[in-house]
């Protein structure tokens, strides 16, 4: 869906993207990630076709951002950082508006807005002016818009800015459900919206990709280690000890306890996945289980990690 | 031309549907009305006709209505990044460059058209006026708007230039202003250069247009300028060099 190779976006003299190549499949939702000033916004804007390559080869859906662009933006839905609107126009009207810019009319624009209204929850302020809204409700009219007509592919940049934490999970939710159908790239500073969201994460800094992976292969690759909580009910001395004793493990300790049942935290190499071997040793003890999963809370520690090695590079 | 239309009715919402709009029409209207009823007190016989008086009038507040209507088109929108917005759906840039000239034109002409109704009002408050010669008064407003139209472009291209209004508020009217003071130029300076400045200038075209005399050159002058103006502002736009 996305294809972009070499390219380069310069300001004047000063360097923003700096040969940058990267690729999302059709379906894929991905995570860009990156510190502030890293060239996740002027990414996107090159990607959604409003600012153009200074060098460099952008495709949406097969068409070029330059040459067809009006293909490729019929094919994006985008919101842009902090959701500009027109404060003097009601939220109808302007997703109305909007509706017709990307060639929706008639019974088909009012259907349009209709959908995306009840998708971003903005029935109840339809008729209120944009600008006396608050932060949240600006942030969901804008990505209303983005979703207008259906677009293949929605380019949201920090789309939970600005949302309380309610509201930050019904985004979360919205956008897993539209990750159904649609391709999308959303950027964010909330680490573990970016990991709870998507398939893939991409890395940037100081305009180069520094890692496209799932966030969890990130942390394991950074971290050195991957971690896997469990639940145990059996004897509190045997437990850890027992998990230890397996191959590829390399420290299991009981972190937690709730009325006889021990949470563990087994951190073991990162290319193996020790949970079966886990299930099995609990279960050949006659001890009982009742949870058990691979953790990614490394991906946090992992990130800051590798942004601070880089800047020291 | 769909979208063309969308965008257009969206920005003639914008004038039309706001106060201000209506408070910025009242104003001009009792301005020129003044200015106009002032130069008529000191037109002595013979004098001028008319028609060239009106036509003083009108122009004399014409970089001001033109830099109000213009100085915001696109920095507003810069400033507020809807910009970024407009230029991510399928839009071309003529189309929304075409718009946004079409609406601040249509709010000007809406205006400025009301001020043809003061020479019919003199003799109806009983104000005895010479026969009026409808084929000047026609001709005066054509170069008008011919003027207008360049201006509004010029100042809609300031307007992209710069994301601040008062930045772009002060170019534009530096900008407007130099057609109308190019007559009194082209008097100080020495052959030939006068003969070219006098050819640009607007106050030279405009008084010769309100007497009747109609000539092809101001109007080829004025209808290829704005062209080119709005071409270098689809341009402009198309670089996103300033964005």
């Amino acid at each position: 869906m996305i294809k972009v190779d070499h390219l380069v976006r310069r300001y004047g003299s000063h360097t923003v993207l700096d040969d940058i190549s990267l690729e999302v499949q059709r379906g894929e939702v991905v995570g860009l990630l990156g510190p502030n000033g890293a060239g996740k916004t002027t990414t996107m804007r090159v990607l959604s076709g409003f600012l153009p390559p200074t060098s460099g080869e952008v495709l949406i859906g097969g068409y070029d951002v330059v040459t067809r662009s009006l293909d490729a933006r019929r094919r994006i839905g985008y919101l842009p950082e902090n959701a500009p609107l027109y404060p003097e126009l009601r939220v109808l009207e302007y997703l109305a508006y909007r509706a017709r810019l990307k060639g929706l009319h008639g019974r088909r624009r009012r259907r349009g807005v209709q959908k995306v209204l009840s998708l971003c929850g903005l029935e109840d302020v339809r008729k209120r002016i944009i600008g006396q809204l608050s932060k949240g409700y600006r942030q969901r009219v804008g990505l209303a818009d983005s979703l207008i007509g259906d677009p293949e592919l929605l380019i949201l940049d920090e789309p939970s800015l600005g949302l309380d934490p309610n509201q930050r999970r019904d985004l979360r939710d919205l956008i897993r459900r539209l990750g159904a159908d649609h391709t999308v790239l959303l950027s964010s500073h909330l680490l573990t919206e970016v990991e709870a969201i998507c398939d893939r994460t991409i890395i940037i800094h100081e305009g180069h990709v520094v890692a496209s992976d799932t966030p969890r292969n990130i942390a394991g690759a950074l971290m050195g280690h991957r971690v896997v909580s469990a639940e145990v009910r059996g004897p509190r001395d045997q437990i850890a000890a027992a998990i230890e004793s397996l191959d590829h493990v390399m420290e299991s300790e009981i972190i937690g306890e709730e009325s006889g049942w021990f949470h563990l935290r087994v951190q073991c190499a990162k290319d193996v996945d020790v949970r079966a071997r886990v299930a099995a040793v609990v279960a050949s003890n006659g001890w009982e289980l009742r949870d058990l999963r691979a953790e990614v809370d490394g991906f946090e520690d992992a990130f800051i990690e590798m942004i601070r090695g880089l800047n020291q590079a | 031309m769909r979208k063309f239309l969308v965008m257009w009715q969206k920005e003639l919402a914008g004038y039309f549907l706001s106060a201000t709009a209506y408070l910025t029409m009242c104003v001009f209207l009792a301005v020129t009305g003044w200015t106009f009823v002032w130069t008529l007190s000191k037109n002595e016989a013979p004098g001028d006709p008319l028609t060239v008086l009106i036509a003083i009038s009108v122009t004399m507040w014409m970089p001001i209505v033109i830099t109000v209507v213009t100085m915001g088109l696109f920095a507003e929108e810069k400033r507020s990044g809807t910009l970024e917005c407009l230029l991510t759906v399928p839009v071309t840039e003529w189309q929304v460059v075409m718009a946004k000239y079409a609406g601040a034109m249509s709010f000007v002409v809406v205006m400025v058209a009301p001020t043809a109704g003061y020479l019919f009002i003199l003799p109806a408050v009983g104000v005895q006026v010479p026969s009026l010669d409808l084929g000047s008064l026609l001709s005066g407003y054509l170069i008008l708007a011919l003027i207008v139209g360049f201006c509004t472009a010029m100042g809609l291209l300031i307007s992209l230039l710069t994301r601040n209004q008062v930045v772009s508020a002060m170019g534009c009217f530096c900008a407007v202003c130099v057609p109308f003071v190019m007559g009194g130029v082209s008097r100080a300076v020495p052959q030939p250069a006068s003969d070219v400045l006098a050819y640009l200038a607007a106050d030279e075209h405009l008084l010769g247009f309100a007497r009747g005399m109609v000539d092809t050159r101001p109007i080829v002058l004025y209808v290829s300028g704005t062209m080119l103006v709005l071409f270098l502002t689809v341009r402009v736009l198309e670089s996103r060099r300033w964005m």
